[in-house]
């Protein structure tokens, strides 16, 4: 043996140990250090990615929110307006001849010019004079202003959609149009305004005219079906599972079965609901009522999940205070639990609806893609939905759809956003409560 | 008025001065003669000291006074598993019986035997008879609701419901349809508690939040709550052990006033809590109830080994 004392085998030792700790706790700190800037750089990139999103949307969308309007003073000649029927009578030729002859144009043989300036009206001219005409006929033989919108080409050219430098052959209009435009715009007559079109309209086939009305509307029917068969059997079967339910194996398939439904991709519930409630149930196609139990029927899993995760988190020392009060099972879980319980299920609720409010896939399968003028009232009524109208506009051919595609994802996001702000200052209201 | 400070075990075992007020109840020195056969024990471990003793439980010296809970062979099983095996003790009125033992001896799943709380937990099962005034509590007669609503129960962490004092008193008289009016009802949330030693604390917050009182006021309205519906017995599952000593010292003199008009039982880890505020000890150890007797007896003639190192701090 070595003739080191215990003492110094001991000293020797402790100095090693604490340099060895010392040599461990700087790579310890090295490897927190390096987890938190993992954790910013997810974060960061996360931002960045919503922000291109957010910007590339608004860029995109934010001049479908304002359009421009022509006012045109037009002769209602006698000679060419139907009394009996005003809706016959070609309106939109007599404003572009009129226009044409103002601005000193003359026009061919074939009319040529005549329809390149009808083209840059919008087709609405046509109905508010034939309105103004059956609701006063005293205004045949007057000249009266009328202010229309400009036609979705022409709209597009003035937001600078459209430009001039483009070669003629490859753009909507002609150089013509254009100068007709710019003078037009130079006399005064042309007024950029806010779109309420885009809320106060269905859809339409002219994009000047298209609105996202109907599609609010059938969403929010949609809506309100789903919440009114999701949420209180969601919130029901959750509060039986966790409460009553029996532990035994055929709750535990239940359980797994309802744990694998939320995973089910939304399509699959798509087929289901043209299985069940189109082709057997006969429900017409296309409603309300089909969107909304389709939607129930996907939105059902998660909202159990969130419903029973909010009551496995009340502790169980309530249960027990009630049950020992000689509280019911009933008044124990619903005048104790519950309530403690309501901010979680309100949360899921809201988020399983805006889940539902977004979802597309189901829709296309029940026939919600077609298309659907004007604004639905009933819940047995084909409509549109936000979802499903952006999956038509961004397929349609004209571009002035581009720009309200994003306008109407847009307002899908808004929705979201009040759902989601709606979560929260419930959740803040029932948890302040005590 | 004096503060009855928490004392440890040992300082109970010890022979130094001890608190006037608690001799007739405690007695100085815990530790006397050991009976012979104590003695041999001590000096060559025997096996029966080890494992429970398989005959049923020694009922020592039976209580004076009427009996209010008979539990007759009481076993309990979780899941298959006994955690309780054929437990017989007499519980009288009036009297504070304290379960005392080891941790998962068995004396909290006794405890919740006498309310039937071990029916809340899945796959519990109790065998025996328990007889609460000669009514057998386990029978199918006997809704587990109006058990609860005569025996009242007191949890180890403050447990008030997250809504105002006044309603938590309340709560209890409510649900059963023990009052009628609003008057009424004031009148008998403050009686609780007054009882219960909290009116002068919060008779001017009333309604605010039951989650804003310390933890041992807490758990005085937990108690107030259990008495507001006037039950026969109140079990208390370790009352203290989540409060520091002055709320203890409080809840047990409390415990003191309570005994006159209830059957208390409770649950408890401090050998020197027991000795304060009992007059009936009950032993546990492997879930089986191991010796019985006046608080006083147990404290000073321990018949069995085992209580004799439990008391003395030799294992638990």
């Amino acid at each position: 043996m070595t003739d080191a004392t215990p003492d110094r085998i001991d000293g020797v030792a402790a100095k090693g140990r604490l340099d060895r700790l010392r040599a461990g706790l700087k790579r310890r700190h090295a490897k927190e250090t390096r987890f938190k800037w993992y954790g910013r750089l997810a974060i960061a990139a996360a931002m960045l990615f919503l922000a291109v999103l957010l910007v590339r949307i608004v860029e995109q969308g934010h001049t479908a929110f304002y359009t421009h309007t022509v006012t045109v003073p037009v002769y209602m000649d006698p000679a060419r307006i139907d009394r009996a029927y005003p809706q016959g009578s070609n309106f939109e030729q007599l404003a572009a001849e009129q226009q044409l002859a103002r601005m000193g144009v003359q026009d061919d043989a074939a009319g040529t010019r005549a329809a390149q300036m009808k083209r840059l009206f919008s087709s609405e001219l046509k109905f508010v004079a034939a309105d103004l005409v059956s609701k006063r006929s005293e205004v045949i033989g007057e000249t009266v202003p009328l202010a229309v919108p400009l036609s979705d080409d022409a709209d597009l050219y003035l937001k600078g959609e459209i430009s001039r430098d483009t070669p003629e052959d490859q753009r909507r209009l002609t150089d013509q149009q254009i100068a007709w435009l710019d003078r037009m715009q130079a006399e005064g007559v042309i007024g950029s305004h806010f779109n309420t079109a885009l809320f106060t309209n269905g859809d339409s086939t002219q994009p000047e005219l298209a609105g996202v009305l109907g599609a609010v509307v059938g969403s929010a029917l949609m809506l309100m079906v789903t919440a009114l068969i999701a949420i209180p059997l969601g919130v029901g079967a959750a509060i039986w599972l966790e409460e009553f339910a029996p532990k035994n194996r055929l709750t535990d398939i239940i359980e797994v079965n309802i744990n694998n439904l939320a995973a089910v991709p939304s399509i699959v519930y798509g087929l289901l609901g043209l299985a069940l409630f189109i082709n057997w149930m006969h429900l017409p196609r296309a409603s309300p009522i089909v969107g909304g139990l389709v939607l129930a029927l996907m939105a059902l899993p998660t909202l159990v999940i969130a419903t029973r995760s909010a009551l496995k988190a009340v502790p169980p020392s309530i249960r027990e205070a009630a049950l020992a009060m000689g509280a019911s099972k009933t008044q124990t879980v619903f005048s104790h639990v519950l309530p403690l319980a309501m901010p979680g299920v309100m949360t899921g609720a809201i988020i399983s609806m805006a889940h539902a409010l977004g979802e597309t896939a189901p829709l296309l399968l029940i026939g919600m893609v077609s298309f659907v003028p004007g604004v639905p009232a009933a819940i047995d009524q084909p409509v549109g939905a936000l979802p499903s109208l952006i999956y038509i506009w961004e397929n349609a051919s004209e571009r002035a759809f581009h720009e309200r595609t994003a306008a109407a994802i847009i307002v899908l996001l808004v929705f979201m956003i009040i759902m989601n702000a709606a979560a929260i200052i419930l959740r803040r209201r029932f948890e302040r409560r005590w | 008025m004096k503060f009855r400070i928490f004392r440890s075990a040992e300082d109970q075992t010890g022979a130094g001065p001890v608190d006037p007020t608690e001799t007739p109840r405690m007695g100085g020195q815990v530790l006397p003669e050991v009976t012979p056969s104590k003695g041999r024990a001590a000096a060559e471990p025997r096996l029966e000291d080890a494992t429970p003793v398989s005959n049923a439980t020694v009922v020592d010296s039976p209580p004076v006074g009427p009996i209010k809970i008979a539990a007759r062979d009481v076993s309990v099983f979780y899941e298959g598993k006994q955690a309780l095996y054929d437990v017989s003790l007499d519980i009288p009125d009036k009297t504070v019986t304290a379960l005392i033992g080891p941790s998962g001896c068995g004396k909290s799943t006794f405890l919740r035997t006498m309310n039937r709380m071990n029916d809340t937990i899945a796959g519990a099962k109790v065998t025996g008879r328990i007889a609460m005034d000669d009514e057998d509590i386990n029978d199918r007669s006997i809704d587990p609701v109006l058990l609860r609503a005569r025996v009242g129960m007191v949890f180890q962490r403050p447990n008030p419901f997250p809504k105002s004092i006044y309603e938590n008193v309340a709560y209890g008289p409510k649900i059963h349809g023990l009052v009628s009016s609003k008057a009424e009802m004031d009148e008998v949330v403050e009686k609780a508690l007054k009882r219960a030693g909290l009116w002068e604390e919060v008779a001017d917050r009333l309604q605010s939040s039951a989650m804003g009182l310390s933890g041992g006021q807490q758990q005085r309205l937990v108690i107030a709550r259990a008495i507001a519906v006037n039950p026969e017995v109140i079990l208390m599952d370790e009352p203290c052990s989540a409060l520091d000593p002055i709320a203890t010292a409080r809840i047990e003199e409390l415990i003191d006033e309570l005994r006159e008009r209830f059957c208390i039982v409770i649950v408890t880890h401090s050998m020197a809590q027991a000795a304060r505020v009992s007059q009936r000890t009950a032993f546990f150890h492997m879930g089986r109830l191991v010796e019985t007797g006046d608080t006083e007896d147990i404290f000073q003639n321990p018949r069995e080994r085992r209580t004799l190192d439990y008391i003395t701090g030799r294992f638990g």
